[in-house]
């Protein structure tokens, strides 16, 4: 590939000129790449670049997500190391991969409103690089937090906002669930997360589910509160509502059991009472809290559009009782 | 949510003088930074033009929201802003930024006065401060003084000219736009997208 400076503006003109054709995945450029002839990781370099310039283009995140791809299954070093008793976490090498993708997405979501096409790749790099890793998820939520603050109509970004959360959720679940299984099966001499020693060594994030949307919905708050008339604020509010108060019944408290794994003649009981919370339960004191929430925003808004939304709200969350 | 300019401006019998502005064109790509910048000087003074003394008003052009205060003195400011800032934000800064100016810059110099004649070196630190509203205006939430329904509102800049003017003629006729800054809005035009060289 380009050597020197002159090859490297020769080539980025090329790009430039052609964007919908420079990344197009041909059985050449295929071969290129898995000859060894073409460097991934310099060709992932050039598209950043190209993305500078495109943000959105589509040819350009599909051919990333190609070259991510060939980059985690072709080498023999592993994309996953295994950390305590608990499972795994990425390697190294991967997290670098993972934190420039996210730095890459990131600057392309700032050159270009609701940048979908930037945003589902950030997804997807969460889903195929790092595997939903809990720790990643936390420190997304919390690193992409002052820019959906500074982009208050940019629906894209607080979709990423509600896809961390229900992944956190169902990755919580998850491990509650295998930790189930293991206990179980097991020693009850077995350490067990809330063992200090033990929660210590395996340095397992400790995540509070009800907390962290509990969060969420004052972040809302005081989005909405300081920025009247955004649609996408209040959309955001429904589905935070929506993670709080219907997945209270099956997931969450599945999630909160922890502490009840270690007794395996409980285990008749919490089967019939999962069954039982299965069914959500519309939670009164939540549902009154929104009213009242709605009610403070009509009282004091001269917007327009704040009214309107701030109505609609109102309407959905009396469907959602129903 | 962005902030793009911030003019200050008197608005004479005759015509609109420019006597400041600050601007922030980083996120536009680079060869595009002077015709925006005069694009942006362009609509503040056609906005100063049309709107009455002792009036305040907001002009939506694509995603972008111009909100302008003139002052009963005649003094007046133009913020440029996207379609995320929050307005009443935009109009504390408007009415802080011409208090200012007045008390620093003596009237006899408005009718006169031009960027390169006026002594007034705030509006950069400003229009920088004021990129994080909540920053700048803590109590951003709380302002009651300013009554929202007062303000006109245009959903076009073409609501603001006369009948039968064009805004392709008064481009055309500017003195403030260069030939280049006119070729592109040419283009644009073509593409049937105004002044979507901003």
């Amino acid at each position: 590939m380009a050597e020197t400076n002159e090859e490297v503006a020769v080539l980025v003109q090329r790009v430039v000129k052609d964007i919908t054709n420079a990344f197009r995945r041909n059985p050449h450029m295929k071969e290129l790449i898995l000859s060894g002839t073409l460097n991934p990781i310099k060709d992932l370099h050039l598209g950043k670049l190209a993305l500078t310039k495109f943000p959105k283009s589509p040819e350009t995140w599909i051919h990333r997500r190609w070259v991510l791809q060939q980059l985690i299954q072709e080498t023999s070093l592993p994309s996953f190391v295994t950390k305590g008793n608990l499972g795994t976490i990425p390697a190294e090498r991967t997290q670098r991969l993972i934190q420039e993708e996210m730095e890459v997405c990131g600057e392309a979501a700032g050159r270009y409103p609701s940048n979908y096409n930037a945003w589902s790749h950030r997804i997807w790099v969460l889903q195929h690089l790092a595997k939903l890793d809990v720790k990643i998820l936390l420190d997304e939520l919390s690193s992409t937090k002052h820019w959906a603050s500074m982009h208050v109509s940019d629906h894209s970004g607080f979709h990423y906002r509600q896809f961390l959360l229900k992944s956190l959720i169902s990755q919580t679940v998850i491990d509650s669930s295998v930790m189930e299984q293991n206990c179980l099966r097991s020693e009850p001499a077995l350490v067990l997360p809330k063992d200090e020693e033990a929660a210590a060594s395996t340095e397992e994030p400790r995540i509070n589910l009800p907390h962290l949307l509990e969060e969420e919905v004052e972040f809302s708050t005081d989005l909405i509160d300081s920025y009247p008339g955004h649609e996408t604020l209040w959309c955001h509010r429904r589905h935070i509502f929506y993670l709080q108060h219907h997945l209270n019944g099956s997931q969450l408290s599945q999630a909160m059991e922890v502490d009840g794994l270690n007794d395996s003649s409980k285990q008749g009981y919490s089967q019939e009472t999962k069954r039982l919370k299965r069914t959500p339960a519309p939670d009164s004191l939540g549902l009154e809290m929104e009213h009242r929430f709605i009610d403070q925003v009509l009282s004091t808004c001269r917007n327009v559009e704040q009214a309107r939304f701030a109505n609609a709200y109102r309407k959905w969350l009396v469907t959602l009782s129903q | 949510m962005k902030l793009y300019s911030l003019s200050v401006l008197y608005k004479g019998d005759a015509k609109v003088v420019l006597l400041k502005a600050a601007h922030d064109v980083s996120s536009f790509s680079f060869f595009q930074r002077s015709s925006v910048q005069e694009f942006m000087t362009f609509t503040s003074q056609l906005i100063v033009e049309r709107s009455s003394k002792g009036t305040r008003a907001s002009v939506k052009e694509q995603d972008y929201l111009c909100h302008v205060y003139v002052r009963n003195d005649s003094l007046a400011g133009v913020v440029i802003a996207d379609n995320e800032y929050p307005s009443r934000v935009a109009f504390t800064l408007l009415e802080k930024v011409l208090d200012e100016f007045s008390k620093q810059v003596d009237r006899i110099d408005w009718p006169v006065g031009s960027p390169a004649t006026i002594n007034y070196t705030a509006l950069e630190g400003h229009l920088s401060r004021y990129q994080n509203p909540r920053e700048a205006d803590p109590m951003t939430k709380v302002q009651a003084e300013l009554d929202e329904t007062k303000i006109i509102l245009h959903n076009t800049m073409e609501s603001l000219l006369e009948r039968g003017e064009k805004l392709d003629d008064l481009v055309s006729k500017s003195e403030v736009l260069g030939t280049q800054s006119k070729a592109f809005y040419k283009t644009a035009r073509k593409q049937n997208s105004c002044c979507a060289i901003m």
